[in-house]
């Protein structure tokens, strides 16, 4: 009864504005689920570096219980032993669960809108042990929060996101501190506007950011854990009705990490698969 | 028992009667939709009222044409629902409708038949005698301004009105 109040509570808390279904891989965006629908998300995302190399795959969950507040779960199985710095816009081992909140929701003109949404949720450490500085550290459960806005039409999109996550103590050990930034332009071309019945294709450029903390083992900060890197590269995405897939890779524009504690961080890359169930279901009947 | 039966019969006969297309056509403008999955999401809540035949959804005029089936018994509520639920914004509608004219010749009301959805016609042209429609049953095409969320437009901008068959 326990382990399921505490699901209950981990779905009823809020995740990171984790990239799915209706925007870019990498970075954060503002779409939320409409009331009653269920999306599902299954990707692979990788990290590669001088030390290693690190696979993440997963599934995701999404539930609109208002059109503009999503509960999300996400269960990632990791793989590989790269020694890469602590990250939180790639999805690492950690599960996670919360909700989003899409608070701002300005509707302009056709196909047009401005939102902004902000996400609260647990996050979680996994099964598996984590590799490289962080291996061996004990874990603790930390809190993600983010926070995104754009705007979206039938022709460009353009979103700003930034997200903090704190993770807490465990044995005098802790994980570091994440700050993280992401900006996110989209296009579609002209050709390509075409009805629902075809398939939706759209490019974005996405940039993304971290800076991590040192750090915390044994009560005291481990020296050069601190980085700081940012990352830009292509990513597509492509919709059919309710079946969307999404690929993309970036690599560095900018790095300060000790390569002798993280190696050379040389490549980021994501493929996605989203499956949305819409509700056909409406509230009032009838007599209106 | 027989006179039960005769009975039965004759209440389903005046209720088949009674039931005719009441919204035949609904043209119904939508702001906010940019993808394809918006599309489909309309797509489908739209299928899910009882009574809808058809959908069809233009991305690029927000235009979401929905034919009815003759038996429905579909509110303009429950359209303006479907687009509220999937975050989007439902602005004019034009609608071809079927109800019963009451009110006065100066302030015509239309009745949807079948549902509690209530009109007051407004700019109604010169030529039409709506007086000789009071009471009758009538076919209105016209435009239903926005409303705000959660409600449904109390007036509708008569485009032409005749009487039902």
């Amino acid at each position: 009864m326990k382990i399921l109040l505490v699901m209950l509570c981990a779905w009823a808390l809020a995740a990171p504005a984790m990239a799915s279904d209706h925007g870019p891989v990498f970075g954060y965006a503002t779409p939320v689920n409409s009331q009653g629908e269920v999306s599902c998300d299954a990707g692979i995302f990788g990290r590669g570096g001088t030390l290693g190399t690190q696979v993440s795959t997963g599934t995701g969950c999404g539930y609109g219980v208002t059109p503009h507040i999503t509960l999300t779960a996400f269960l990632p199985v990791s793989f590989g032993s790269g020694a890469l710095p602590e990250n939180r816009v790639m999805p690492g081992g950690e599960w996670t669960a919360g909700a989003s909140w899409r608070f701002l929701h300005s509707v302009t003109s056709v196909g047009k809108r401005i939102e902004s949404t902000a996400s609260l949720g647990v996050v979680v450490p996994g099964p598996q042990t984590d590799s490289g500085i962080l291996a061996g550290q004990h874990r603790a459960a930390g809190v993600a929060g983010t926070l995104a806005s754009g705007y979206a039409s039938r022709s460009q999109y353009v979103w700003f996101g930034g997200g903090y996550t704190r993770f807490a103590e465990a044995a005098r050990d802790r994980r570091p501190d994440t700050i993280s930034w992401s900006a996110v332009y989209g296009y579609r071309p002209p050709k390509l506007r075409r009805g629902y019945d075809q398939w939706d294709y759209r490019g974005f450029a996405e940039l993304t950011g971290e800076h991590t903390g040192g750090v915390r083992s044994n009560g005291t900060i481990v020296p050069n854990t601190s980085t700081t890197s940012v990352w830009l590269g292509p990513s597509v995405l492509a919709i059919f009705k309710n079946i969307a897939i999404e690929g993309g890779a970036q690599a560095p524009v900018y790095r300060d990490a000790s390569e002798a504690v993280y190696g050379r961080e040389k490549v980021r890359f994501a493929i996605n698969f989203s499956y949305l169930r819409f509700s056909g279901h409406n509230s009032s009947h009838g007599k209106g | 028992m027989i006179m039960k039966r005769l009975l039965a019969v004759a209440a389903f006969a005046l209720f088949g009667v009674v039931a005719q297309a009441q919204y035949a056509q609904v043209n119904l403008t939508v702001f906010g939709m940019d993808c394809a999955p918006c599309a489909h999401a309309i797509h489908v809540s739209m299928k899910g009222i009882q009574g809808v035949n058809t959908v069809d959804v233009d991305l690029n005029t927000g235009l979401v044409t929905i034919k009815l089936t003759p038996d429905n018994k579909a509110s303009m509520r429950q359209f303006n629902d479907a687009v509220e639920k999937n975050g989007f914004t439902h602005k004019d509608a034009d609608i071809i409708v079927r109800g019963k004219l009451t009110g006065t010749a100066a302030a015509p009301v239309l009745e949807v038949t079948g549902t509690t959805d209530r009109f007051a016609l407004v700019s109604v042209a010169a030529g039409s005698d709506v007086a000789s429609l009071l009471g009758k049953t009538v076919t209105v095409a016209g435009v239903l301004p926005q409303a705000p969320k959660g409600k449904v437009a109390d007036t509708l901008k008569v485009k032409s009105i005749t009487e039902a068959r």
